[in-house]
């Protein structure tokens, strides 16, 4: 079964949101990257000026789902040390392949974890040269035996966790599909963590040091909390940010890093109107040349300033 | 005298934050009052996990355990295992309040009919969903004076 065609309706709000369509990493020579992403995860070279909406110097990388990775110049917060990453979807024998290429390059495979119950097994990861990481999820579903099948999931951060769940959950209609961070059992795993007795990935464990205002206080180990959403046959997270960066101006509303979701065109429409209402400032729907794959596109900023789009696919 | 003037606050451990919430929002009707530790700001602070609800005019902070607090049997929905909260409930919509136990598949102990001589009428007990011990009372003075009950531990 294709992951691309179980589009599923968000609850009770009409929308029809089908995956991710596409993530961006920042990278320092965009010619370099396109070659490593290439080689080691299989994924197809598109060109570098398919996709409206990017200025500067990027590339597009393709995968067999028609989902893309866009690499680009640097721009934004440095989120390396942050939940921030990417997960593609894979075979089995993908992943021992890439693993091979890995190996063959000399890239070093990290196996800390993560919370998400569903990727517990799933704890394979790598960094490109700039730093960004990637991760790869076995999935019955991916079909492609030596490269990737699909983008997985991606996570973005947010400074207002309650917030970013009104926007992403209530405005939005994602369901939510799993929290951590809100049960005693994740902070008692934190413990193992800090005791050293389980290697965590970067974003997912802090140290707290309690009312530090009052100072003498212990630091106490804690699971940092996140969310993941439902995004139709993907799967969005969002991590709270544990310190604060520089957010995008106000009026900015394309940029990048960004993050891309396929909707059904008439849902730009209804997109548009729920931003609106809550009064976020959004731009398009734009229509797009037919060189382009997507058709329209809507772009906005999420509670926290990250850059969203809201591509319609071209039928 | 410390000249204490009423019962403020009630802090309250439960296991699973958003269980809670929507328990004593979702099932008892509570409204949100704040949340800590979801926003940066706190995290820099190091303040501690919890979210406040208020129940009619109580305030609950919701705070999430740091350790597993060793609860009572399932089975066991009326006791004091280190605190039980009481809530009151007008008679009219006592009924009302088990059928919504019902409807939200809520285990629940009672009506327990209380003595006729206390100001107690029937109470039913529940646990929230980390098996905190709950409560809910209507009493027969609802309609009279608070300063004319006599003997409220007679009930």
């Amino acid at each position: 079964m294709s992951t691309m065609t179980q589009a599923r309706p968000l609850q009770d709000g009409g929308l029809t949101l089908e995956s991710l369509a596409f993530v961006t990493i920042p990278v320092a020579d965009v010619a370099a990257a396109r070659g490593f992403y290439s080689r080691i995860l299989g994924l197809e070279d598109a060109g570098s000026d398919r996709l409206p909406g990017f200025e500067g110097p990027h590339a597009v990388l393709r995968t067999p789902s028609r989902q893309f990775v866009v690499l680009t110049a640097p721009e934004g917060p440095d989120t390396r040390d942050s939940g921030v990453h990417n997960a593609y979807r894979v075979s089995p024998a993908a992943r021992d392949a890439i693993a091979a290429r890995l190996a063959a390059e000399k890239v070093e495979v990290l196996t800390y974890k993560e919370d998400r119950p569903k990727e517990d097994e799933e704890n394979f990861y790598f960094l490109d040269s700039d730093g960004n990481r990637s991760q790869l999820v076995r999935s019955a579903s991916a079909k492609a035996a030596n490269g990737v099948q699909a983008i997985d999931h991606t996570v973005v951060l947010s400074y207002d966790m309650l917030w970013a769940e009104s926007f992403y959950g209530g405005d939005l209609k994602l369901p939510v599909e799993s929290r951590v961070g809100v049960k005693t059992a994740d902070h008692s795993r934190a413990r193992r963590w800090a005791a050293g007795d389980e290697q965590m990935a970067p974003g997912t464990r802090r140290l707290d040091k309690l009312y530090m205002t009052m100072g003498g206080q212990n630091e106490v180990p804690r699971a940092n909390m996140q969310v993941y959403f439902s995004a139709g046959a993907s799967v969005f997270g969002v991590y709270l940010a544990t310190k604060h960066q520089q957010e995008p101006p106000e009026e900015r509303l394309v940029g990048t890093p960004r993050t891309a979701f396929l909707v059904a065109r008439g849902d730009l429409d209804r997109i548009a109107a729920v931003l609106q209402k809550r009064r976020r400032p959004f731009q398009g729907p734009v229509e797009h040349p037919a060189s382009a794959p997507f058709a329209a596109s809507l772009y906005c900023k999420d509670t926290s300033g990250n850059f969203l789009e809201f591509c319609a696919a071209r039928r | 005298m410390s000249e204490l003037q009423s019962v403020n606050h009630s802090a309250i451990c439960v296991h699973d934050l958003q269980q809670a919430v929507d328990f004593y929002i979702g099932v008892l009707g509570a409204r949100e009052a704040s949340a800590t530790d979801f926003v940066t700001e706190d995290v820099i602070k190091g303040r501690s996990l919890h979210r406040s609800i208020i129940l009619e005019d109580y305030l609950i902070a919701l705070m999430l355990a740091r350790d597993f607090m060793p609860m009572p049997p399932d089975e066991k929905l009326q006791g004091t295992h280190g605190f039980r909260h009481a809530f009151g409930v007008p008679k009219e919509r006592f009924k009302n309040l088990m059928d919504i136990f019902k409807q939200n598949g809520v285990k629940y102990e009672g009506p327990v009919e209380h003595k006729p001589n206390g100001p107690f009428g029937e109470s039913v007990y529940v646990k929230d969903p980390s098996g905190n011990f709950l409560e809910f009372v209507w009493r027969r003075d609802e309609n009279v004076r608070y300063d004319s009950v006599t003997g409220v531990g007679e009930g």
